[in-house]
């Protein structure tokens, strides 16, 4: 018959708190080795992770460009479409006819403008923000600013043509759906639909523009792109797809370089994170199994009298089990309190550099859960095997020096 | 109660040994049994063996019977397969120990160490502790902890903690050692007074033959020869 375990929680709970300086020593040894740590891990998530998520999350990455011009046409962009590694893919119209010239009732300043062709899924758009049609198109910002338009507003879209030995010019309303972020295009221009591209190309080409209303020669033949706009689903399939380019004898620009530089500095960072981490993991796990090893020596005259009662040998060896739990949770608990300030300290100091909502230092629910999980284990295995072989011992052998 | 043959306990320690040998011993219920002698004759060894919690280093035979009509537990079979656990189920329902230092857990009140057999055994609180403590005197320091408290005091409270589970058998080693003659004869009074009244089996410990005798315990004999060339001090108790 033992001794129910809540007797021996109950003698350990008290002991723990009678020596509660004692106690209080173990706590902050445990989360002087935990905290660092923490932090370590913490800006090895936060940086890797800051760097992956920029590749990751920036389209711009994903973008695959032919270096030069060629002849595509829409049964070859949608047979390229179709891979499961393109997230995206328009076509382009020559750059010399993807222009337009914009003027709005606010501004005393007309604007050329890049006409980038864009579709539903634009990776470079936020989502919703997409030109329809001939009629609604998408802003860049530093084109918003010098019109001074916003979604909603009307610009005057013109663009002129040398037809037949007369300068013709043709004006169209196009409506502002958005104004997209800097980042999706720096310079000015305007995000519109294929169609209006095709359209524009059409009228400087001399070809009729029925929809529109433009006159000219009638198209002959089948419609080729010289360009086109790709983006990879992800980083991870840039090169590939340039691989794949390749072998159709398309030369293509990509970043595939840069992705490479970063992920080999996730691998170098992250292989010298796991050696000190190792290293730390040790040092910790040792520290850790010696404090308690102590202390279960330290407390063996105690033990003893509970074993002269009658205490069972696990009942003994349950009540150092007890006492590492309690030190693991709370050096846990501090470990993650120094961590959190000096995270919020890092983060506060690098705020200049990074984006809004970056962190350097930071890390995931699920990271504090497994530091919990490893300290409560490191602790209850050293207490426990400590536990045990201290009640092995003869309690006549301790007993007297209480 | 107790039936020992042959046991024999050797420490060595720096080429120094010591051999605690008992050819013969009985102990009967209800027995009030005084081991003296001057320090390092063993007689905290016997008691350890006698509360099974020092192993013998060779048993002829060691018999306990804890209870009148029960068949007698062999108890060098039990060190001999480990049983720990077992020994101290024995210890926990028949014994009761006061050590030398008294051996009180500091981070309990007087009360919760009076307790902590009874508790250990999941005997209700009947009063027993707080009737003690008044016997004892040491009723109004029951909610303090042992640092609060004088030697002699604390020796009162570990005298109190062996008896409140109502054992058959108490072991006390040199219960008074650490007190001026004056505590120590109140003490063992007090001590014997209570362990009569309550009808337990005694086995004491002291080296003050001179006190004890006047309470009516029965002496174990027993001869300390030293061996100076080997090195080797023996102790033969029988009884």
């Amino acid at each position: 018959m033992g001794i129910p375990l809540i007797k021996t929680f109950v003698l350990a709970s008290r002991d723990y708190l009678h020596e509660w300086q004692m106690s209080f020593c173990f706590v902050i040894a445990l989360a002087a080795v935990l905290g660092p740590m923490l932090v370590l891990f913490g800006l090895k998530f936060g940086i890797v992770g800051a760097m992956v998520d920029q590749l990751v999350e920036d389209p711009r990455n994903r973008e695959i460009r032919p270096v030069s011009s060629g002849h595509y046409d829409h049964g070859w962009l949608d047979s390229v479409r179709s891979r499961p590694d393109v997230a995206f893919l328009v076509p382009r119209t020559r750059s010399i006819a993807a222009t337009i010239e914009l003027a709005s009732e606010r501004s005393p300043r007309n604007v050329r403008v890049e006409l980038i062709p864009s579709a539903g899924g634009d990776p470079t758009l936020p989502p919703g923000q997409v030109p329809e049609g001939v009629t609604r198109i998408v802003l860049s910002e530093s084109t918003a600013k010098k019109l001074q338009v916003g979604a909603g507003d009307t610009v005057d879209g013109s663009v002129a043509r040398q037809f037949r030995n007369q300068r013709e010019r043709v004006h169209l309303p196009l409506t502002v759906t958005a104004v997209a972020p800097a980042q999706a295009f720096s310079r000015d221009g305007a995000f519109v639909s294929v169609t209006l591209l095709e359209a524009l190309e059409d009228f400087r080409d001399g070809r009729a523009v029925p929809r529109m209303g433009w006159a000219g020669d009638q198209a002959t033949g089948v419609r080729s792109f010289p360009s086109f706009r790709l983006y990879a689903r992800s980083i991870y399939d840039v090169a590939e797809l340039a691989n794949a380019f390749a072998d159709l004898g398309v030369d293509v620009h990509t970043h595939a370089a840069d992705i490479e530089r970063v992920q080999r500095m996730n691998g170098n960072l992250t292989a010298i994170y796991w050696a000190i981490a190792v290293i730390g993991l040790f040092g910790f796990s040792f520290s850790l199994a010696a404090n308690l090893w102590a202390n279960v020596d330290r407390k063996r005259k105690e033990l003893s009298v509970l074993r002269l009662v009658g205490f069972r040998t696990l009942d003994i060896a349950w009540f150092p089990i007890v006492q590492a739990f309690y030190t693991a949770v709370l050096g846990w608990t501090l470990a993650v309190g120094l961590y959190q300030a000096v995270a919020w300290i890092i983060n506060k100091m690098m705020a200049s550099e990074l984006e809004q909502g970056q962190r350097v230092c930071w890390l995931l629910p699920d990271h504090y859960a497994i530091a919990l999980a490893l300290t409560c284990a490191a602790a209850v295995i050293s207490a426990g095997l400590a536990g045990l072989r201290s009640a092995r011992v003869e309690p006549s052998e301790s007993l007297r020096e209480l | 109660m107790y039936h020992l043959r042959d046991v024999v306990k050797t420490r060595e320690a720096e080429g120094i040994s010591f051999r605690l040998r008992v050819p013969s011993l009985q102990i009967a219920m209800g027995e009030k049994i005084a081991l003296t002698g001057e320090s390092g004759c063993g007689k905290s060894t016997m008691l350890d063996m006698l509360a099974f919690i020092l192993k013998p280093s060779a048993i002829g035979a060691f018999r306990f019977r804890p209870e009148g009509d029960n068949e007698p537990l062999d108890i060098g079979a039990y060190w001999q397969a480990g049983k720990l656990d077992q020994l101290g189920n024995l210890r926990k329902r028949h014994l009761g120990y006061v050590i030398q230092t008294g051996g009180l857990l500091p981070y309990l009140t007087v009360r919760d160490n009076m307790n902590l057999c009874r508790n250990v055994l999941g005997l209700k609180r009947d009063g027993t502790v707080e009737h003690l403590a008044a016997e004892l005197g040491i009723a109004n320091h029951l909610n303090k902890l042992p640092d609060a408290l004088s030697t002699g005091e604390r020796q009162r409270v570990a005298i109190g903690r062996a008896l409140a589970h109502k054992p058959s058998i108490v072991i006390a080693d040199e219960p008074t050692a650490s007190l001026d003659p004056y505590t120590a004869h109140k003490i063992m009074t007090h001590f014997i007074g209570l362990v009569d009244e309550l009808n337990i089996t005694v086995i004491l410990a002291s080296h003050a033959w001179g006190h004890i005798k006047k309470l009516g315990l029965r002496q174990l004999h027993h001869r300390t020869v030293r061996r100076a060339n080997k090195n080797l001090t023996e102790t033969m108790v029988s009884g």
